[in-house]
């Protein structure tokens, strides 16, 4: 059961189940009288719980040095009047003062550690957030802006927007929407510092400096609520193994009457010819695969589904074809060639899969390369783009 | 709320924003602090390099002097806060009316924050005191944000409150 108080600007809650204390919002009392009820709170976690009392931090937006001398008071008081149980303070690398901060407690009792929260995020991470996938983002975001661009005005697109491009990943999404539909401003916001210091390199590099991006965990940003008139989240609920979590954040930040746009895959429907059957086979692997992961590249035609039960309304779906005919065949010959290092060359792999297996995982990617670049052949890469409105 | 006129800082600080007014309205409300912190942290945060980021440190370290100047303020005269940029640092001053002979107080307590015991007074004050002292926050300030905190000119019974901020380098 959880237990909650005091609902703006800060929360207290407590799960007896995981033993966790979560603080989260703005907590700048004047006095700790102020905040009696959630220190009084955290004292009955510590009465309840046996063996360790998580203290989850994460979401602590501010907390001024009154909140943080009384809730200090309350842990280092404990460790004197419970020596069984330890306390383990979960900060986020996102906000770096906590860390600093409630690493001081440690110094003081041992039985207080400090973890912080990063590289464990989401369980597909360590895939997508690798460095050697970045050219290939970038072939994959110039073949589907050919569609996206003349899509995103159809789901409320317009310039002068205040826009956010949350899971941004290389940045050049922000660069391109940027460019076409001019946004008042542009916050773009990944988790791969990475892939940030890529993206603004090269915004640097176009003397591009209204671009705002940000180290940022999406399904707890830093962001305030209703501030962004559209919302963009492309290609990432899908690796995030609880994408509701992540679509309660991005409504969160968008303004009433504001849109949240959303695109996202069915990897079983890739397809070309010739060699069909090949193909269809290596791709309904893939979603078996990520399965594994937690991540559900199926997603695509769930985009409805998500936006209704995350409370959107006046929702939109589409879907669109990315083909070896848009532009250069060997663009999506590339994309597919990387596809295929990562999934068949590491995720199946770490998988455990059988030498044999992989072999004929491999073959399917390569008929799809296959069909690309034949002069007859097709192939083909489906997208579902969706939008919720948040209701006004 | 303008440009910053810098009179009292060296030419090399760029000046970015300052706002001035009645302390005897700053102290009608608490909530001042985090709304002053948080509006002057978002606009001069606009274009660091992680502006969200930068702009969450800025506010809390602002915040704790402002409230500072809230619980040792007197209702006479104004309160003043400039904020200027040199490079990777944001400077802060931070004007406020304050009963006769608080001076010395803060003078001691900025000296603290240069001691080399500074860091275990601070471990001190987190362990033993019911509520942070004016002290225990020029500390934090000083260990948790890297600051620079001293003493500006200022005319009695005023206080000026000068803290370097280097947050561009702390945020990372």
């Amino acid at each position: 059961m959880n237990t909650t108080a005091l609902a703006v600007p800060f929360k207290a809650e407590f799960d007896p189940n995981s033993q966790e204390f979560a603080l989260s919002g703005v907590v700048r009392p004047r006095s700790a009288d102020e905040i009696a009820a959630i220190i009084s709170m955290l004292k009955g976690a510590i009465e309840e719980v046996r063996g360790v009392l998580y203290i989850n931090v994460k979401r602590l937006v501010q907390m001024n040095n009154t909140a943080y001398h009384a809730f200090a008071r309350v842990l280092l008081d404990s460790c004197r009047t419970r020596s069984d149980i330890r306390f383990v303070v979960v900060t986020s690398s996102v906000v770096g003062w906590t860390e600093r901060m409630f690493a001081h407690l440690n110094r003081i009792e041992p039985q207080v550690t400090v973890e912080v929260y990063d590289s464990k995020f989401y369980p597909g991470q360590s895939f997508v957030e690798n460095t050697s996938f970045i050219p290939i983002l970038r072939t994959q975001t110039k073949m589907t802006w050919r569609h996206e661009r003349a899509i995103l005005p159809r789901h409320g697109l317009r310039p002068g927007m205040a826009m956010a491009d949350i899971c941004c990943g290389i940045g050049d999404f922000a660069m391109l929407a940027r460019k076409e539909f001019q946004p008042a401003r542009i916050v773009a916001l990944d988790h791969s510092k990475a892939s940030l210091a890529y993206a603004r390199d090269v915004a640097s590099g176009f003397g591009v400096t209204d671009i705002e991006y940000t180290y940022g965990d999406a399904s707890e940003m830093l962001l305030e609520d209703n501030q962004f008139d559209f919302v963009t989240c492309r290609h990432s609920l899908q690796i995030f193994n609880q994408p509701d979590m992540l679509l309660k954040e991005l409504f969160r930040i968008c303004k009433p009457g504001g849109r949240v746009y959303i695109t996202n895959e069915k990897n079983s429907h890739c397809l070309g010819e010739p060699r069909s059957q090949s193909i269809q086979w290596t791709y309904n692997e893939v979603a078996r695969l990520f399965s594994h992961f937690e991540m559900d590249v199926e997603l695509g035609p769930k985009s409805k589904r998500y936006l209704v039960d995350a409370g959107f309304d006046d929702i939109l779906v589409e879907s669109f074809m990315v083909t070896n005919l848009d532009g250069d065949p060997q663009d999506f010959a590339d994309i597919i060639a990387a596809w295929e290092n990562v999934y068949a060359g590491e995720m199946a792999v770490k998988r455990g899969d059988p030498p044999e297996f992989i072999e004929r995982f491999r073959q399917g990617f390569r008929d799809h390369i296959f069909a690309a670049l034949h002069p007859k052949g097709y192939a083909g890469w489906p997208i579902w783009a969706a939008s919720g409105r948040k209701p006004l | 709320m303008h440009g910053a006129e810098n009179h009292r800082t060296e030419a090399a600080y760029e000046p970015l924003l300052q706002f001035e007014m009645e302390m005897g309205a700053f102290l009608s409300d608490w909530n001042h602090c985090d709304q002053l912190s948080s509006f002057m942290a978002r606009m001069i945060s606009h274009n660091r390099t992680d502006p969200v980021r930068h702009s969450n440190f800025f506010s809390s370290a602002l915040n704790e002097l402002l409230e500072v100047s809230f619980r040792g303020g007197s209702p006479d005269g104004r309160i003043g806060c400039a904020v200027y940029r040199r490079g990777p640092t944001e400077r802060v001053e931070l004007t406020f009316p304050c009963p006769p002979g608080q001076r010395q107080f803060y003078g001691e307590a900025v000296a603290k924050t240069r001691d080399g015991d500074a860091h275990a007074r601070y471990l001190d004050s987190i362990a033993t005191d019911l509520a942070p002292s004016r002290e225990a926050v020029l500390l934090d300030l000083s260990i948790n944000f890297d600051a620079d905190v001293r003493l500006g000119e200022s005319d009695p019974p005023s206080i000026t409150l000068v803290v370097d901020l280097p947050l561009e380098g702390v945020v990372r």
